[in-house]
């Protein structure tokens, strides 16, 4: 059927479906600020709430009446006006359209599914290349019960497998269902494969964004006074992540910068290209590289070193963000900034230019600098992990979160050694079925909940404002990590520490003479795999989980946690005593010495399900905070242009990151890599039409579409620094979103600085730069 | 229409056996010979993931891309996946890796794997080209660029898959010469 046109046999023209239907979902986000940055605010999200326009003729209209002292809308749209006739009499103002192209992720596994039945047992399985295997469980589960074959089948099994590359591209992709639905009706097991023209075709894109944005700034102070921004966000056939994607994309264009006043807009509408998700950068990489384009060509106008620019803009530490929500954690943006601006690439670019431009003078030569900061997380994560202690020292541990690639597998096992002396000797990733033992229950969305119905249903011990997550939003280093060390934390407080007490209570004290106290666990240090403590001897994991079974101690420990821009904390009682704990739910197992009395609370599977005493849920009204855990990114490319064909040569880039503590650095260098590989082909060589000549015409694949290659990466001139830690206590950041986005505007603005012509779309190709090579 | 074919892959002799006079030899490595290590990316031989190793009767060895090449092409031949590198033991169990299969791994060259047979039957070919034929240390660079510069990854920017192709070589004795 490829490739032959005959095959399809068209009705009448009718118009198309999309021009049908309203905007997937329309956000804006106004602000303004009340006598400080760090004040109350006069008027934002966090203060006031969010409003939402009415539709008419499929368009937004925001038609509340101004007020100052009116409801939600009107007080907003009163402040907008006032923020928009301020910013035309503000001394600089820098007004542009930008434009940013549809791409698709080209992660090199295509979607693929396999679906079987198997009779005997009355078991449905699927194995899916999926970031979100949990959400098919759920899904999947439904279909299975509303078909005509529920009769027949008693047992769902998802299997997920390792992942060969995702990029958001396989997060809540609809391809696993269809490799359901063939399984359902097939006779046989059934494979069910994209090749990678129908990846192209149907797979999911990145956003292309249409912004209009108005930056105003005081031409004395170089202070920003304003941010106006209008943003359309094509979304595709079929609604996926674009409501999510126009907000994150409405909250990011401020960057690393404090705005005293802001009206940000995004609507995403549909259309009838392929469906438009959650590509890595998710609004942010379209919305912040523009805002660093103008950053940089304000500090051209402004007669300002851009990197100046930056630092007298910069968010310090309190500024509130966008949505009147203060950021987590310190802003180092400044500190960033004022190491960048000493290297040898951004000092020397000016002498260098003139040198290469003068060795060579078929090209150009051009220096630029952008930084970000990125959030992570999507405001309502749900991370699980379960660690196990077998009696000989074994560790195993389980986590929710998929491996495709980030090296989630790798870092979470390091993680155990916190806690455990070592890391874990066994990790299962994207575990699905075992989180049953919790018992939880979700009903509502945890994103538009309200404060009242969330008190109540918190009430129920087993209830959670969300059971599983995807794999997405670069959120293993934090979340996850998060959720693995308390499991590891509870059983080194509950098990491994008690055992060790008692070792060292009866073979290396008097205790029959004189007393002693163990008091301060976490004063205790693993060292070369053995727990030291004041001197006493150093005892191995296998003496202590041999201890910890022999007591009946807690010997696991399973988990989940939620996080909206805060984490819940419970109260728990664990072997009689009361913690505090950042988790929602808890089962434990204890040591093979265990009582009858704690043998009688187990489940078939030997967990005992605790209840909690109490929870406390972050606030609903956080959902109005948007985002605030950010990871800062900062990028120089030096570059030249070739005057004849325009075509731009990487010479070198040096970027720099502010992580926390890097679980493992390596993988963290590896993110920063492909990152910058991949912004390089958002910003020069990646591009597909929209519609009729799109992807969606199933002609498209690599010959025809470019990523980039080693050579247009400049692979053996990268540089990487990762800024120290402020402390060892500083939680990893999640990072692999941000790393690809600095790199985007950077280049623009070295070819500016090599060409001296500004660019205002993405990608920008050499047909774009030919003849403009000074 | 079908075709009988044989070849040998990792030592072991296939075939004869009937297939499909249409049949690409990724499908064959994949749904006939078990060996599913050798991964699908573009099917049009642009992205180098499915990339093989022909080992010729002269000494000499060709890289071979298998989604854009049919069957009939290997057969009578002698090959290489990515399976074949590793050293077993009786039992089948891997007792040491490849040279450039440890230097990837040490370096973490790797994200998401799609991509690394292909980079690892390249950069093996590249590794025993050199143990016959050194280079001087100027021209490393180049010849890990001809090596392996159209193969496309998506995660990891190729950064450590050449530093540690490079690394490799310079401190491989015999495949560099003063």
């Amino acid at each position: 059927m490829q490739f032959n046109d005959a095959v399809v046999q068209w009705g009448a023209d009718s118009d198309f479906v999309a021009n049908s239907k309203d905007p997937y979902a329309s956000w804006r986000m106004i602000r303004v600020e009340g006598e400080s940055s760090t004040s109350t605010d006069t008027y934002s999200p966090m203060k006031n709430g969010i409003f939402f326009p009415t539709y008419r003729s499929h368009k937004e209209v925001w038609d509340a009446v101004a007020k100052q002292s009116g409801t939600v809308a009107q007080e907003g749209i009163y402040w907008a006006d006032q923020i928009a006739k301020e910013s035309e009499n503000t001394g600089y103002v820098l007004s542009k359209t930008f434009k940013t192209q549809t791409i698709e992720p080209m992660m090199m596994e295509p979607e693929a599914a396999n679906a079987w039945f198997d009779p005997s047992s009355k078991t449905f399985h699927v194995i899916i290349s999926s970031q979100s295997p949990q959400d098919m469980y759920q899904q999947g589960t439904q279909m299975l019960a509303d078909s005509k074959f529920k009769t027949l089948i008693d047992n769902f099994v998802v299997h997920a497998p390792l992942v060969g590359g995702g990029f958001g591209a396989k997060d809540h992709s609809i391809f696993p269902y269809y490799g359901l639905l063939a399984g359902l009706y097939a006779s046989a097991p059934v494979r069910l494969a994209n090749d990678r023209f129908e990846q192209f075709q149907a797979g999911l894109k990145r956003h292309p964004f249409t912004m209009k944005n108005k930056l105003a700034i005081d031409p004395d102070t170089k202070k920003i006074q304003s941010l106006i921004s209008d943003m359309d966000l094509d979304g595709g056939g079929r609604v996926n992540f674009s409501p999510s994607v126009a907000m994150v994309g409405a909250t990011a264009i401020q960057g690393i910068y404090y705005l005293p006043k802001n009206d940000l807009q995004a609507t995403a509408y549909p259309s009838r290209d392929p469906d438009h998700g959650s590509m890595r950068g998710y609004g942010t990489i379209q919305a912040m590289a523009a805002m660093e384009m103008m950053i940089n060509e304000a500090a051209n106008d402004l007669k300002v070193d851009p990197i100046e620019l930056r630092k007298i803009n910069a968010q310090r530490s309190g500024d509130k963000n966008s949505q009147g929500a203060i950021p987590n954690g310190t802003s180092r943006y400044v500190e960033m900034l004022q190491i960048a601006e000493k290297d040898p690439i951004w000092v020397n670019r000016k002498t260098a230019k003139t040198k290469f431009d003068a060795e060579n003078p078929d090209k150009s030569y051009g220096v630029g600098f952008s930084m970000v900061t990125k959030d992570y997380g999507t405001g309502a994560n749900a991370p699980v992990a379960y660690v196990n202690l077998e009696p000989d020292g074994k560790i195993k541990l389980t986590v929710g979160y998929v491996e495709m690639g980030t090296g989630t597998m790798t870092a979470q096992a390091v993680i155990v050694a916190k806690n455990m002396g070592r890391p874990s000797d066994e990790i299962i990733t994207s575990e699905i079925d075992a989180w049953q033992t919790l018992q939880l229950e979700e009903t509502d969305s945890p994103y538009i909940i309200s404060q009242d119905r969330q008190d109540k249903m918190s009430k129920n011990p087993r209830w959670t404002p969300v059971e599983t997550m995807a794999s997405s939003a670069s959120a293993s280093a934090y979340f996850q990590s998060f959720a693995t060390e308390l499991a590891t934390k509870i059983v080194y407080t509950n098990g491994l520490w008690p055992a060790a007490v008692n070792l060292w209570k009866t073979k290396y004290f008097n205790s029959q003479y004189a007393a002693i106290s163990f008091e301060e666990p976490d004063r205790a240090r693993w060292v070369d795999g053995k727990l030291n403590y004041q001197g006493f001897p150093p005892l191995s994991l296998e003496e202590l989980s041999g201890e910890a079974h022999r007591l009946g101690l807690v010997t696991g420990a399973m988990i989940h946690t939620f996080n909206r821009w805060a984490w819940a904390e419970g109260e728990w009682e664990i072997l009689g005593q009361r913690f505090n704990l950042a988790a929602d739910a808890i089962a434990l197992r204890y040591g093979t010495g265990a009582t009858n009395q704690q043998k009688a609370l187990l489940d078939n599977d030997g967990f005992h399900l605790l209840d909690r005493r109490s929870i406390n849920y972050p606030k609903t009204a956080l959902n109005n905070a948007g985002v605030t855990y950010y990871t800062p990114c900062a990028t120089v490319v030096e570059l030249a242009v070739h005057k004849g064909s325009g075509e731009v040569q990487l010479l070198s880039t040096h970027s720099w990151l502010e992580c926390g503590n890097p679980i493992v650095k390596e993988l963290v260098e590896g993110q920063m890599e492909g990152g910058i590989a991949m912004g390089i082909g958002h910003t020069l060589h990646e591009y597909l039409p929209l519609y009729e000549d799109g992807p969606g015409n199933g002609t498209w694949n690599l010959n025809r579409y470019k990523v980039p290659l080693a050579k247009d990466i400049a692979v053996w001139n990268q540089k990487h620094t990762i800024l120290k830690p402020l402390s060892v206590e500083d939680p990893p950041k999640g990072c692999s979103e941000v790393v690809c986005i600095p790199v985007v505007a950077a280049i623009i603005e070295a070819i500016y600085q090599a060409t001296g012509k500004r660019f205002y779309h993405l990608p920008v190709t050499p047909k774009d730069i030919k003849g403009e090579a000074q | 229409m079908t075709q009988t074919i044989s070849m040998t892959i990792n030592g072991g002799i296939i075939g004869p056996i009937d297939v499909p006079d249409d049949l690409m030899m990724i499908s064959f490595l994949h749904e006939y010979v078990g060996l599913t290590g050798t991964k699908f990316g573009c099917g049009a031989g642009v992205c180098h993931a499915c990339t093989i190793i022909e080992d010729r009767s002269d000494g000499t060895a060709e890289i071979l891309r298998t989604c854009i090449n049919g069957v009939e092409r290997f057969n009578g031949k002698t090959l290489r996946t990515v399976e074949g590198h590793a050293v077993l033991n009786a039992d089948g169990e891997i007792e040491s890796l490849h040279p450039v299969q440890n230097a990837f791994i040490k370096n973490f060259s790797f994200q998401c794997g799609w991509c690394t047979s292909g980079f690892v039957n390249a950069a093996t070919a590249l590794y025993e080209k050199l143990l016959k034929s050194p280079i001087a240390k100027k021209d490393v660079r180049t010849a890990i660029e001809n090596a392996l510069g159209e193969h496309v990854c998506r995660c990891t920017g190729y950064v450590k898959y050449y530093d540690a192709m490079e690394q490799l070589i310079l401190e491989t004795e015999g495949l560099t010469i003063s």
